[in-house]
């Protein structure tokens, strides 16, 4: 089926709605601080068929995939859109489409449809990096209940959530999601303010939070593929973000190159600023295209998904290297508050240590080189 | 980076079968150190191999011998790579550039004419470039004077590929030398074995030689073999660019992506030491950046054939693809000369017939400068994405 008008569709509405919330002038910024009514924004998202795009039709949603979502969030990247929708719209329903069927869970789904509940899912270790053991957090058997124990940190749109999806480890070793008000006994949620100023993180600790047995929610297939899957999930709509971004920060400076006039010329004609905004369509070109491949390996449930690490990878890596060039080419301007150029760079190297850094990707990829070697050599005849 | 509807219908195991019984066994030793009239023998048996089982010329219209589908064609040229099959050098600029311009541009009778010759092995060349006219193409100055039945053309062309063995040339020369620059150019095929066509071959920097000068004094061309109008030339070189680009790039980026793997392979290398270079965190952080800019520009190049296809492509999209490949094909040959420390300074000669990356790193990484000079430099690929891609003001 052929999705490309669809997404354009939604690529043009969503663009129209953001600049129109952000106000954000032509110089790329103006989105210094988060809007002030953040309620009304999320009540549009909602009305707009957003919070729900990967919600069931049956349950309020729109039906649609990780796919039409990816276009959103590109969309939210570029405006540099302040708002719950990762922790909500792409964490939240992403896990609790992965769940069992559960009354509670077609609750929260039809909740997250209509904008009245805001999620978090922690899926971070302490250093907001992909957790060793599967996830951060333990179910363990306390009398005849159970309580959670662990810690997350850099937790997206967590101390605005309602609640938590919390993916932890139950009593016999299985990945569960324990759903928590946020206000549990027990369960602290701190906010950690980032130089970022459009994104909101929270750290997460549970410190033996009594856990009922109706709050535990099992995932449909294996568990451990559907973490990956998560995570795979959550990695993904970075790279989401930070294409959007980078797009915006080359519109930002060719419009800003073709206006700005020195030696009696625009400083678009002069061949070192012409080649580096030349350098920057490049890379978008090539994470636009790596990144549509890991979207459709994504979609597809594929068991290849090298592309996803790629992506996140050189997606954010050359963000940030995009976002640079724009303050350069900006020249003194670009240094400014107001210009807001430096929002998209703050924004765009969180991105790229949000959920894993290049390095643990370059090195996840690597671990394929070094078995691939080892297998050769295990292969290869022994010597007489 | 597959097509699940293309990995059902069996291709991909029909080209595995076809290629473990046809691909030469032993054919890299037997290609090294060769003579020339070697090459040429083995560059037209393997022509043949493919065109026999309809793998040449997969990219053309179905009615010529082509009509392979896209996602067909990357099966191909992943399992061509894969199994390290030859490359086709000596009818690369037939398949494609001849191709694309008389499909493009050509008369029905040109079409006629060359198209079926061209699967008979008919080899060709492509003389744009002069001494005084590479970058700045539009200043060249070989001149095509209407005489009787046709032109009468005198100039010099350099950077001729494979211009000895050639028995046509694309020409680019100048019909009206009052009309500005691009507006005086006509597009030509000429007969390398017209009376009056001398050619010298040029040492390169890797001390091979496929590169020519071509020397015309007073050639003949029939009126019959001009492409296009007269002095619509420059429009018939730009207009079939595009097409020929995404195409051979479509293959080149899977070739890439198989010489990833004789990278691996060079960094599992065992030292004297016992030490493998693959065991290093920098260089597997280096590998990983590498494989991932590969896979990108393979994705990239099947975006840009399939934007080709429906007519969606940007004025700059082949420069991108053109300048990310070449920029990349440098950093990986370059890597590879580096890991493979002092020994890749012993390999004196790389096969022929293989591909941009053949594993005799230093050679490879030497000759990766043929990608990022001709065909538009990288500097011009810039501007040309500048101002073609991004709207930017020309300079002054």
């Amino acid at each position: 089926m052929d999705f490309t008008e669809f997404h354009e569709e939604l690529r043009s509405t969503a663009r129209e709605v953001l600049a129109g919330n952000a106000g954000a002038p032509p110089g790329g910024g103006g989105a210094a601080g988060p809007p002030q009514d953040t309620q009304a924004e999320w009540r549009q998202f909602a009305d707009l068929g957003w919070t729900g795009i990967e919600v069931p039709e049956a349950l309020g949603g729109a039906g649609a995939t990780f796919a039409e979502a990816a276009v959103l969030l590109q969309e939210m990247g570029r405006s540099v859109t302040s708002s719950p929708y990762l922790g909500t719209a792409t964490h939240g329903v992403g896990t609790l489409n992965l769940l069992a069927a559960h009354p509670d869970r077609d609750v929260l789904l039809h909740d997250v449809a209509t904008g009245r509940r805001r999620l978090a899912v922690p899926l971070t270790d302490v250093d907001g990096d992909p957790p060793e053991d599967v996830a951060p957090f333990r179910l363990q058997e306390s009398g005849p209940g159970l309580r959670l124990h662990g810690r997350s940190m850099f937790v997206p749109d967590a101390p605005d959530a309602d609640g938590l999806l919390i993916v932890a480890i139950d009593p016999d070793g299985r990945p569960v999601t324990v759903h928590l008000d946020a206000d549990s006994a027990g369960l602290a949620v701190t906010p950690q303010p980032v130089l970022d100023l459009t994104r909101r993180f929270g750290a997460v600790v549970a410190d033996g939070v009594e856990v009922g047995s109706e709050s535990v929610l099992r995932f449909a297939g294996d568990p451990a593929k559907a973490v990956r899957l998560l995570w795979d999930r959550a990695a993904l709509s970075i790279a989401c973000d930070s294409l959007g971004l980078s797009e915006a920060m080359l519109t930002a400076t060719v419009s800003y190159a073709c206006s700005r006039a020195q030696f009696g010329r625009p400083i678009g004609s002069f061949q070192a600023v012409k080649h580096a905004c030349a350098n920057m369509l490049v890379k978008i070109s090539v994470a636009r295209s790596l990144l549509s491949c890991a979207v459709r390996q994504l979609v597809a449930v594929d068991d290849d998904r090298a592309a996803v690490l790629m992506a996140k990878s050189y997606v954010c890596t050359t963000a940030v290297e995009i976002a640079g060039s724009a303050l350069q080419l900006h020249g003194g301007i670009g240094y400014t508050w107001d210009s807001g150029v430096h929002t998209y760079l703050k924004r765009a190297a969180l991105n790229r240590s949000l959920f894993g850094s290049p390095v643990y990707y370059h090195k996840r990829l690597a671990e394929r080189y070094v078995y691939r070697a080892r297998r050769r050599v295990e292969t290869e005849v022994p010597p007489e | 980076m597959n097509d699940s509807s293309v990995e059902q219908d069996g291709f991909r195991d029909a080209v595995r079968t076809w290629c473990r019984i046809n691909v030469p066994a032993g054919w890299r030793q037997a290609q090294t150190g060769i003579s020339d009239d070697e090459f040429v023998a083995f560059q037209r048996s393997w022509f043949a191999t493919l065109r026999d089982a309809g793998y040449a010329v997969p990219h053309w219209p179905g009615e010529w011998g082509g009509g392979m589908s896209i996602a067909h064609q990357i099966v191909l040229f992943q399992e061509l790579a894969a199994h390290d099959a030859p490359r086709l050098v000596l009818a690369f600029v037939g398949i494609h550039h001849a191709a694309a311009t008389l499909l493009a541009a050509g008369t029905d009778e040109q079409r006629q004419r060359h198209l079926p010759a061209i699967l008979q092995g008919e080899v060709w060349c492509q003389g744009f470039s002069e001494p005084d006219a590479g970058s700045d193409l539009a200043a060249l100055s070989t001149k095509a004077r209407r005489v009787a039945d046709g032109y009468a053309v005198d100039g010099q062309k350099v950077w001729v590929s494979g211009a000895m063995h050639a028995d046509w040339c694309l020409l680019l020369a100048r019909t009206d030398p009052d009309l500005p620059k691009q507006a005086g150019l006509s597009y030509f095929l000429m007969d390398m074995k017209a009376p009056g066509i001398e050619v010298r071959p040029i040492r390169q920097a890797t001390g091979e030689s496929h590169f020519c000068e071509v020397f015309l004094n007073d050639v003949r061309i029939p009126a019959a073999h001009l492409v296009g109008e007269e002095n619509a030339g420059w429009r018939v070189a730009r207009a079939t660019l595009s097409a020929e680009r995404g195409m051979t790039m479509l293959e080149l980026a899977e070739r890439l992506g198989n010489g990833f793997r004789w990278l691996l392979d060079t960094c599992a290398q065992p030292r004297s030491d016992g030490e493998r270079a693959i065991d290093s965190a920098a260089v597997q952080d280096r590998l990983a950046a590498l494989e991932t800019e590969i896979t990108g520009l393979r994705c990239l190049c099947r975006d840009l054939v399939e934007r080709i296809e429906s007519g969606r492509a940007g004025p700059a999209d082949a420069s991108i693809a053109k300048l990310f490949y070449s920029e990349l094909l440098q950093r990986m040959t370059d890597f590879g000369a580096e890991v493979s420390g002092l020994a890749a300074h012993t390999v004196l000669q790389k096969p022929r017939s293989s591909g941009w990356e053949s594993g005799a790193w230093m050679l490879d990484f030497i000759s990766s400068w043929e990608w990022t000079i001709p065909g538009g430099t990288s500097e011009i690929q810039r501007t040309i994405i500048g101002e073609r891609g991004l709207g930017l003001p020309r300079g002054s």
